[in-house]
């Protein structure tokens, strides 16, 4: 984890977040813009994961490595799961179920952030 | 199987060229028929709803399986629980989602245990916190994910009353 990885992530996250919630209010379905640019936050997400796991390759050993692993593991299934949850029935609710997805991801990172201190 | 009554061509001849809409050809089913089918679970705001079961489906079973295989001696109890809560969310996702009949009443039995089991721990959590440690997503309510595990179960549950089927024209034809 590299900290301020991890904060331009929830921050992109949370910008995917507020996107959906917009979509959400202005009663429209995600648009293509939108669509693109959760994909290119996950592309981020795996980047941020790559390295993580790279550092613990590399011995690095966090105070809780199990959840560690998990989580960035993990936050790599969401986005795509949500994507395609939403695009299923495309409505006002598939920018909610985006947003859910970004949300978590936020949540996620800043916890890897807090998780990521030798143990 | 329809009754001649359905069959009539009066019933439908009559009336469809008198009204350019599809809504013609319906003329002979009662009013209160044509009220739109409820949505199924997965739809509608029904998406938002399995989203947020399938996340918490996700974390709640992955913390469960970590902690029983990396500390399970130190907290067994809230460990299987945590466990326990991961597969109910699991299933109530999996049941949500689908919103068959038979899924309808699987999603209703799995959100009433999380309604039960979000306050039982709840409130053993606050009573006896040495038992409970914040080692569970129903812990102190679920305090720790925003309240979120107190909410779902009341919203799954009004979602499901809301999607109730209502007795159609033709399922009362084919009784």
């Amino acid at each position: 984890m590299i900290a301020p990885l991890g904060y331009a992530v929830a921050a992109l996250a949370l910008v995917s977040m507020c996107w959906g919630l917009l979509t959400a209010v202005l009663d429209r379905p995600p648009g293509k813009a939108q669509l693109l640019y959760a994909a290119g936050l996950e592309l981020v997400v795996l980047v941020q994961s790559v390295i993580a796991l790279v550092g613990l390759a590399r011995g690095f050993r966090p105070a809780e490595l199990a959840t560690t692993i998990g989580y960035l593991i993990g936050i790599l299934v969401l986005l795509p799961v949500a994507w395609l949850w939403a695009n299923a029935e495309r409505t006002r609710f598939s920018g909610v179920v985006l947003a859910i997805a970004a949300a978590a991801v936020a949540a996620m990172t800043f916890r890897l952030i807090v998780l990521w201190v030798p143990a | 199987m329809s009754t001649p009554a359905d069959d009539s061509p009066e019933g439908r001849d009559s009336r469809a060229p008198a009204s350019d809409s599809p809504q013609g050809a319906w003329g002979v089913v009662p009013p209160h028929d044509s009220v739109p089918p409820p949505p199924r679970t997965s739809s509608g705001p029904g998406r938002a709803l399995v989203a947020v079961y399938g996340l918490f489906a996700l974390a709640a079973t992955a913390r469960g399986v970590t902690q029983l295989i990396t500390s399970y001696a130190a907290a067994p109890l809230a460990y299987v629980l945590s466990l326990v809560a991961g597969i109910v969310y699991v299933v109530a996702t999996l049941t949500l989602a689908r919103g068959t009949a038979t899924s309808r009443r699987v999603a209703l039995v799995a959100v009433s245990v999380e309604l039960v089991g979000v306050l039982t721990v709840g409130t053993l959590s606050v009573v006896d916190p040495a038992a409970f440690p914040r080692a569970t997503v129903w812990s102190l309510y679920g305090s720790g994910y925003g309240f979120v595990p107190l909410v779902l179960p009341v919203l799954g549950l009004l979602w499901l009353r809301r999607t109730r089927p209502r007795p159609t024209a033709a399922r009362r034809s084919a009784r």
